[in-house]
C-alpha cells in the first residue's frame, strides 16, 4: 500500500465518527461567528459614515497590488533597520495563513469528497499547517521576548496583549494536540505520520491513551473540543470585542483606500462651500480618517520616527492616532448607534492639546514608515486650521509670521533685505522688464531675505549662466509660495497667495520653474495645480544633475578636499523621492570623500524647520536641529550638504549651539557645484575665477 | 512510577485548561467593558469570574483524576 492510501485508511474511521460531530460543531459556530463579524465591522462603518466625505475610488488594481504587497508579503512591516518585528510579524502572519489553509482544506475535506487514495493537496495541507504551527510559534515567542523582556518604549502593554498571546498559543497547542492524540490511537505505521505530521508525531509519544477503541476515540473528541470552543469564542472575541487584532481586516483596508495623490499636497479646503475651517470636533474628520484611527495597529514605528517625540516634545504620532481613537469611542459609546454623548471632551485642548498640534515639523517621518499608510499629518493640519481660522488661537510667533505672509509676502519679520538685495550688481533679468526667459529661477523667501541663504541663489546664478541658461527672476514681484501659510493651518492665506502667484506666472507665460527650496518646490508643483497652476517645477539638484549627466556642467572638485555627508531634506526626500541626484551632484565632485548619515534617505531626521518651525521658538533643550546636528558631529564630516534653505539655517543655529563652528560646516548643493566649477572652454575661466565675475555682475 | 507519571500528566493539562479558562473568561471581560459596561463594574466581573473559573478548574481536576488514562 502506497505512503498517501496508509495515511488516508487510518483516518476514515477518524473523519466519519470524530470528525463529523466536529463539522456539525462548526456548521452551528459559523453562522454565529458570521453574525458576530457583521456585527463587529459595522460597528466601525457606521462610526466611519459619521466623517466627511473623501473620494478614494478609482485605480481599483493600484490599490488592490498595493494591498496584497503589503497586507501579504509585508513589504512595509520587513526593513532594513525593521528586521526583528519584520521577520517576527512575517512568521506570525504567514504561519496563520498556513495553518489556516491547511485546516481549511482539511476540515472540508469531508465535503469535498475524501477518496482513498486521496489527492495530494490534502496530504500537503497536513503538512502544511503543522508548518505553519511552528512558524506560528516562533514569530508568537520572538513577540513575547520582545514585547514583555525587551521591552522597547514604542510599545506600550496593555491588559489584551498577554490574553491573546497565551490564547493563541493554546489553540495552537491543543490543536496540535489533537493530531498527536489521533495518531497515538491510530494502527498506522509510524513513519507515514512521521512524514506527514512530524509535530503531531511527536506529541503523540508524550500523552497516555486508552487500551479500547471506543475510550480513545472518546478522549480525541475531548480533545478536539478542547481546541474547537475556545477557538471559535476567540474568532467571536476579535470582532465583539475591539480586538487590535482586527487589524487583520482593518489594516488591509485602510491600505486600499490610501491617499493616491502626491504626497506632498494636502487637501484643500472649498471656502464657498464649506461651512468646516478645519476639524474641531471628531467627526469633522473624513470617513479615511477616522478609517486610520480604526486600523493603527499599534506598532509605534511613526514614535520612533518623529522627531519632535525624539527631542523631548509632547507630540507623538501614535499616541496622537490613539487618542483620536479612543476620543471616537467615548463620544459615540453605543455599538452602532451614531448617537453620540451629550457633551463630549473638547477634542482640541482636552484630547489633543494645542501644544502637541504646534509641535508637528510635517517631516512626513510617521507616515514613510507606518505599515497601513495612517496619514497622521492630514489630521494635524486640519486641527491647525482650526486654530489659526476659527478660534485664532496660535503661538504668537505663528501669528506674526501668518501676518509677515499676509502683509509683506515673507514669513521673515525684521529683515531688512528685500527680494532684490541678494542679486545687487549681479545684472539679472526681472520678468517684469525681461519675460523672455526659457526658465523661472523662483528664489524663495530664504534665498532672498535670510543672510545665510542669500548665496545660494548667488551660487545658483553661477551655475545657470555657467550651463547657458536663459533664466530670469520675479525680483520684487516674487512672493512666498504660502507653504508656511499651508502648513500653519491659515488655508484662506495659502489660496490667496496662490492665486496671486499663479497669476503672475501667467502673466508672464512661465512654463517652467526652478527653484532651490523643496518646500517652494513641493508647493508650486504638487499644490498649485489644485488652483490652476500647471507649471514644470524642478529642484535645483534635479537641474544641476541633469546639467552634468549632459555634460554642459563639469566640475573637477571642490575648493580643498573635505569630508562630507548629504542630508536629506524632507519635503525633497519623502515629500517628492529625490534622492539619487544631489548623490549625483556630490558624486561628480571627485575631489570629495562623501559619507552617508546613519540615518539617510527615507530615514533622514529632520531639521527641525518645517511646518512652520523655522520661524517658531523652541525650547533649548528640545530642539529638533540640534539633534541633528549631534548625529552630524558623530560622523566626523568636515561639511554637512544639504539642498534646502531651512535646512541650511537650522543646521548653522544648531552648529553654533553646539560651538561646533570650527569643525563643522554647512553648505548647499549648489554653493559646492559653484565652487567646482571646472574651467570653461567658451570664456576660459576657471569656476572660481567666473564666481569673481559673477560676483561683479560681468557674466550673464 | 506510573502514578507519578499519570499526576504529572493531569498537572500538565490541568495548566493547559486553566490558560484556556484564562483566556475565554478574560476576553469575556474585556468585551464586556468594550460594549459599554462601565470600568467601576471591574471588581465585581472580576470577582464572578474568578468564582466561576475555580468551579470550572475544580470540575477539570475531578475529571481528569478519574477519568485520565492509567499509564
Amino acid at each position: 500500500m502506497s505512503l498517501s492510501e496508509l495515511f488516508w485508511t487510518g483516518q476514515e474511521v477518524y473523519i466519519t465518527e470524530i470528525f463529523l460531530p466536529i463539522i456539525i460543531g462548526v456548521l452551528v459556530f459559523v453562522p454565529l461567528l458570521a453574525v458576530i463579524f457583521i456585527f463587529g465591522f459595522m460597528r466601525h462603518y457606521r462610526l466611519w459614515k459619521l466623517g466627511q466625505p473623501d473620494d478614494r475610488s478609482g485605480n481599483f488594481w493600484k490599490r488592490f497590488r498595493t494591498t496584497l504587497a503589503v497586507a501579504v508579503a509585508n513589504v512595509r512591516m520587513i526593513r532594513k533597520n525593521e528586521l526583528y518585528p519584520g521577520i517576527m510579524h512575517a512568521l506570525i502572519f504567514g504561519g496563520a495563513s498556513v495553518l489556516i489553509l491547511g485546516k481549511i482544506v482539511r476540515l472540508f475535506s469531508y465535503f469535498t469528497g475524501i477518496t482513498n487514495p486521496p489527492q495530494n493537496v490534502y496530504l500537503y495541507a497536513s503538512w502544511v499547517s503543522e508548518v505553519g504551527a511552528v512558524l506560528l510559534l516562533i514569530g508568537g515567542g520572538m513577540a513575547v521576548y520582545r514585547r514583555f523582556i525587551v521591552r522597547p518604549p514604542r510599545l506600550n502593554n496593555k491588559p489584551e496583549d498577554s490574553l491573546i498571546y497565551v490564547w493563541i498559543f493554546v489553540i495552537v497547542l491543543t490543536g496540535l494536540m489533537v493530531k498527536g492524540y489521533r495518531i497515538a490511537i491510530s494502527e498506522i505505521a509510524p513513519t507515514d505520520w512521521a512524514a506527514w505530521s512530524p509535530i503531531g508525531y511527536l506529541i503523540s509519544h508524550i500523552f497516555p491513551t486508552f487500551l479500547t477503541e471506543a475510550r480513545n476515540e472518546i478522549l480525541v473528541w475531548h480533545r478536539a473540543i478542547i481546541h474547537t470552543v475556545p477557538a471559535a469564542i476567540f474568532l467571536g472575541y476579535i470582532w465583539l470585542n475591539r480586538s487590535r487584532l482586527q487589524h487583520i481586516l482593518l489594516s488591509p483596508l485602510n491600505i486600499f483606500f490610501r491617499s493616491l495623490k502626491p504626497k506632498g499636497a494636502l487637501s484643500p479646503v472649498d471656502f464657498e462651500t464649506t461651512e468646516l475651517f478645519g476639524v474641531s470636533k471628531i467627526e469633522e474628520f473624513t470617513w479615511k480618517q477616522l478609517l486610520d484611527l480604526d486600523a493603527c495597529t499599534q506598532c509605534g514605528r511613526c514614535q520612533d520616527a518623529c522627531p519632535a517625540n525624539f527631542s523631548g516634545k509632547l507630540l507623538n504620532p501614535k499616541q496622537l492616532i490613539l487618542n483620536l481613537r479612543d476620543h471616537l469611542y467615548e463620544v459615540y459609546p453605543i455599538p452602532l448607534s451614531q448617537k453620540n454623548i451629550e457633551s463630549p471632551k473638547d477634542m482640541i485642548s482636552e484630547v489633543i492639546t494645542d501644544e502637541v498640534i504646534w509641535d508637528c515639523t510635517t517631516c512626513r517621518a510617521c507616515q514613510e514608515v507606518c505599515p497601513v499608510y495612517i496619514e497622521h499629518i492630514d489630521k494635524i493640519i486640519d486641527m491647525r486650521r482650526n486654530l489659526a481660522m476659527e478660534k485664532s488661537r496660535f503661538p504668537e510667533e505663528v501669528q506674526n509670521t501668518l501676518k509677515s505672509i499676509g502683509t509683506r509676502g515673507h514669513p521673515f519679520r525684521g529683515t531688512t533685505a528685500t527680494r532684490t538685495t541678494w542679486f545687487e550688481g549681479l545684472d539679472l533679468k526681472v520678468l517684469g522688464e525681461d519675460s523672455d526667459v526659457d526658465v523661472l529661477y523662483w528664489v524663495g523667501c530664504a534665498g532672498a531675505l535670510e543672510d545665510r541663504n542669500m548665496s545660494v541663489p548667488r551660487a545658483m546664478v553661477k551655475i545657470l549662466r555657467a550651463a547657458g541658461v536663459n533664466f530670469g527672476v520675479l525680483g520684487t514681484e516674487e512672493n512666498c509660495c504660502g507653504d508656511p501659510a499651508r502648513r500653519m493651518g491659515d488655508e484662506y492665506l495659502f489660496q490667496t497667495t496662490c492665486a496671486g502667484n499663479i497669476e503672475i506666472f501667467k502673466a508672464y507665460n512661465v512654463r517652467k520653474i526652478i527653484t532651490a527650496c523643496p518646500h517652494c518646490f513641493n508647493t508650486l508643483k504638487h499644490e498649485y495645480p489644485q488652483f490652476g497652476g500647471d507649471f514644470e517645477v524642478i529642484h535645483h539638484t534635479q537641474f544641476i544633475a541633469g546639467l552634468i549627466r549632459s555634460g554642459k556642467l563639469k566640475i573637477s572638485g571642490v575648493n580643498g578636499s573635505g569630508k562630507t555627508a548629504y542630508h536629506d531634506s524632507c519635503y525633497l526626500g519623502r515629500y517628492n523621492d529625490i534622492y539619487q541626484e544631489p548623490r549625483e551632484i556630490l558624486t561628480a565632485c571627485k575631489r570629495l570623500q562623501v559619507v552617508e548619515l546613519p540615518r539617510n534617505r527615507s530615514r533622514s531626521f529632520c531639521c527641525g524647520g518645517g511646518g512652520g518651525h523655522m520661524w517658531m521658538e523652541e525650547e533649548p533643550d528640545k530642539r529638533v536641529n540640534e539633534r541633528r546636528i549631534e548625529e552630524i558631529i558623530q560622523s566626523k564630516v568636515d561639511f554637512v550638504t544639504t539642498a534646502c534653505p531651512y535646512c541650511l539655517t537650522m543646521f548653522e543655529d544648531g552648529i553654533k549651539a553646539k560651538g561646533a563652528e570650527e569643525s563643522l560646516q554647512v553648505k548647499d548643493l549648489s554653493e559646492l557645484v559653484a565652487e567646482a566649477l571646472e574651467k570653461d572652454s567658451s570664456t576660459g575661466i576657471t569656476g572660481s575665477e567666473m564666481s569673481d565675475e559673477v560676483d561683479s555682475g560681468q557674466t550673464g | 512510577m506510573d502514578t507519578l507519571l499519570r499526576t504529572i500528566a493531569i498537572i500538565i493539562e490541568l495548566l493547559i485548561l486553566a490558560a484556556i479558562a484564562y483566556s475565554v473568561f478574560n476576553g469575556v471581560r474585556l468585551t464586556a467593558f468594550d460594549l459599554g459596561i462601565r470600568s467601576k463594574y471591574n471588581k465585581v466581573i472580576i470577582m464572578v469570574l474568578l468564582a466561576v473559573g475555580v468551579i470550572v478548574m475544580v470540575f477539570f481536576i475531578a475529571h481528569l483524576t478519574t477519568f485520565y488514562p492509567a499509564i
